[in-house]
């Protein structure tokens, strides 16, 4: 442990350190257990899993858990809830920079009052909105569509926020020499501002994109056909909990199935983390 | 919040010169899928609250007859009072763990990079992630928080399947879900503090008790507000974890307002009894986040 006194005596740290260090590191990994002990039932013979003995490293391994969830649609699922969060981020960040980048930028009556009603709807709860929305849906028809499922996502107001704020800071150099060669405004906006907003857009992007991956109440509302299910709401079906509702199968094949479902949040939050916590600390916003 | 806050610092100066009729053109993308689908819903809301409407057929004008029964009703009661122990237990545990993590994550320990990835982890997952693992975690008899806790020779505690401990079961995971955004959101606050004040505090003597009581908690006043009423909202709106985990049982000892108005609307077919709950629990949230606007103000 040499090399730990010598980093802990080159950060400043006195003896109290070495009796937080290690409780924090352990707390820590503590934290994740949740998801090493879902990754290892997932591979666990279901008569492995209903055990008191307790086995970090599954003793015999197998791959019948997965096998058996994609008995279920979950490649349809999946494909749903990709086309949902692909599809809303897209629009979402795309309208949100338009309009950001005006409310900053541009010179127009109402343009101040538009920003605070935007500002102001992050007090309405979507659950307020969501009965009456599915009404709606309903009524038109489009219950079960894609329509339904992307349609309301694009209504995200932090992406017009994010992308506000960095055109405020914007220098308009650029702009000034664009016009000067008689650029309009949307030109001005699609070849000069947008492709600079490199940063924002991803912050933007990875935020929202988890946002509707991840999103339950309104996919669930709003699919009544199995084939137009998202994947957590799919997934969510699988809960062996006796007495609430029907066990489809036991916990291992329900573990394999979360391990499916979490894989590109995690996989995303972990190449990505540096967008989503300044994302996060830009505003807060989870729906 | 602290959104609001933000903007209001940075509003841009009146309206001089030129008028950007384009301006209008760019807004128009976002605020017409945002007044369609995010504000309409919620004006009609207000109209089919004072109706009977089931999915098919027409709405029937019934005045105040759904807010009526909701004040009469024993499950309005039951869920509305379930979340006020949800937020005793949920609001303070983030808001205290949060603080104690982004603490100890900010002091640049070794491998503390990689404790603020375990921290923020859960948080991007979804909640039918949290809410499956901890129901195979809280299992009664196999689940691993009763194994390790029969060590202390505590007997197998009913986690979800007793109306005595659902709602500390469901609360244990929402624990694990929410902790990350308070964690970063005071990890933000921190780093924003200048490095000089706590080195003049150290040349001053202050011990690390005094560092934290007179140098980083006043700084930290603000975002602690802020991370309580976006905990406390949230809670209010607690919804996916108990679907997934108890579907509000056993006999409605977790359920939420919205799961309630979901059973309402989804199983019973009432949509304007359950969107006359939901303006109960908008008016709910609305005095929370008007109160610590004006709490805020006060101090200040």
């Amino acid at each position: 442990m040499r090399w730990l006194e010598r980093e802990l005596e080159e950060r400043r740290l006195n003896r109290w350190d070495f009796v937080i260090w290690p409780i924090g590191i352990a707390v820590a990994v503590l934290w994740a257990l949740p998801f090493v002990w879902m990754v290892s039932t997932s591979f666990k013979f279901p008569a492995d899993v209903m055990t008191q003995d307790i086995e970090w490293l599954p003793s015999r391994v197998t791959l019948d858990n997965y096998i058996k969830v994609f008995e279920y649609p979950v490649i349809r699922w999946g494909i749903n809830s990709l086309i949902q969060a692909a599809a809303a981020t897209f629009l979402c960040v795309l309208f949100g920079a338009m309009a950001g980048y005006a409310l900053a930028r541009m010179n127009f009556p109402g343009r101040n009052l538009l920003f605070a009603v935007f500002l102001a709807s992050l007090m309405i709860p979507v659950e307020v909105s969501v009965i009456p929305l599915l009404l709606a849906f309903v009524k038109v028809g489009w219950a079960s569509s894609y329509q339904a499922l992307i349609l309301p996502a694009i209504g995200n107001v932090f992406s017009v926020y994010i992308f506000r704020q960095f055109f405020l800071n914007f220098p308009s150099e650029l702009e000034d020499a664009a016009k000067m060669d008689g650029a309009g405004p949307f030109n001005l906006f699609f070849r000069i501002a947008l492709p600079l907003a490199r940063a924002p857009a991803i912050a933007a992007s990875v935020i929202i994109f988890t946002l509707n991956w991840n999103s339950f109440l309104w996919p669930l509302l709003v699919t009544f056909d199995e084939s137009m299910k998202t994947l957590p709401v799919g997934v969510a079906a699988f809960t062996p909990v006796v007495g609430t509702r029907t066990q489809i199968e036991g916990y291992s094949v329900a573990m394999a199935a979360v391990t499916i479902l979490s894989i590109p949040s995690l996989m995303l939050f972990c190449f990505l983390q540096r967008y989503f916590i300044q994302g996060i600390s830009q505003g807060s916003i989870k729906q | 919040m602290s959104v609001a806050a933000h903007s209001v610092e940075r509003a841009r100066p009146e309206i001089t010169g030129e008028i950007d009729k384009a301006g209008y053109v760019l807004v128009a993308f976002f605020a017409i899928p945002f007044f369609l689908f995010n504000i309409l819903p919620v004006l009609f809301g207000f109209y089919v609250a004072f109706t009977r409407w089931s999915i098919v057929g027409a709405p029937k004008w019934e005045g105040l007859n759904n807010f009526t029964r909701a004040f009469n009703d024993h499950w309005v009661a039951v869920a509305f009072k379930n979340i006020l122990f949800y937020g005793v237990i949920i609001v303070p545990s983030v808001t205290v763990l949060g603080l104690v993590f982004a603490l100890f994550v900010n002091k640049r320990y070794p491998l503390s990079g990689l404790a603020r990835t375990l921290f923020f982890a859960p948080t991007v997952v979804s909640a039918t992630v949290i809410g499956l693992v901890w129901v195979w975690l809280l299992d009664t008899q196999f689940g691993l928080v009763n194994h390790y806790l029969s060590f202390f020779g505590i007997d197998d505690v009913p986690w979800l399947t007793s109306t005595r401990w659902s709602l500390v079961g469901v609360s244990i995971a929402s624990i694990w879900w929410d902790l990350g955004l308070a964690f970063v959101l005071f990890l933000a606050a921190l780093q924003d503090i200048p490095g000089e004040i706590n080195d003049a505090a150290i040349v001053d003597g202050a011990n690390r008790w005094q560092r934290f009581r007179y140098v980083i908690l006043p700084h930290l006043r603000p975002v602690i507000s802020m991370v309580v009423t976006l905990q406390l909202i949230s809670t209010l709106r607690i919804f996916s974890q108990v679907y997934v985990m108890t579907n509000g049982g056993p006999a409605g000892s977790s359920s939420s307002p919205i799961h309630y108005i979901y059973s309402i609307a989804i199983v019973r077919n009432l949509f304007g009894y359950a969107s006359a709950i939901a303006i109960l629990l908008f008016a709910l949230i609305l005095a929370v986040t008007f109160a610590q606007r004006f709490l805020l103000k006060e101090r200040a």
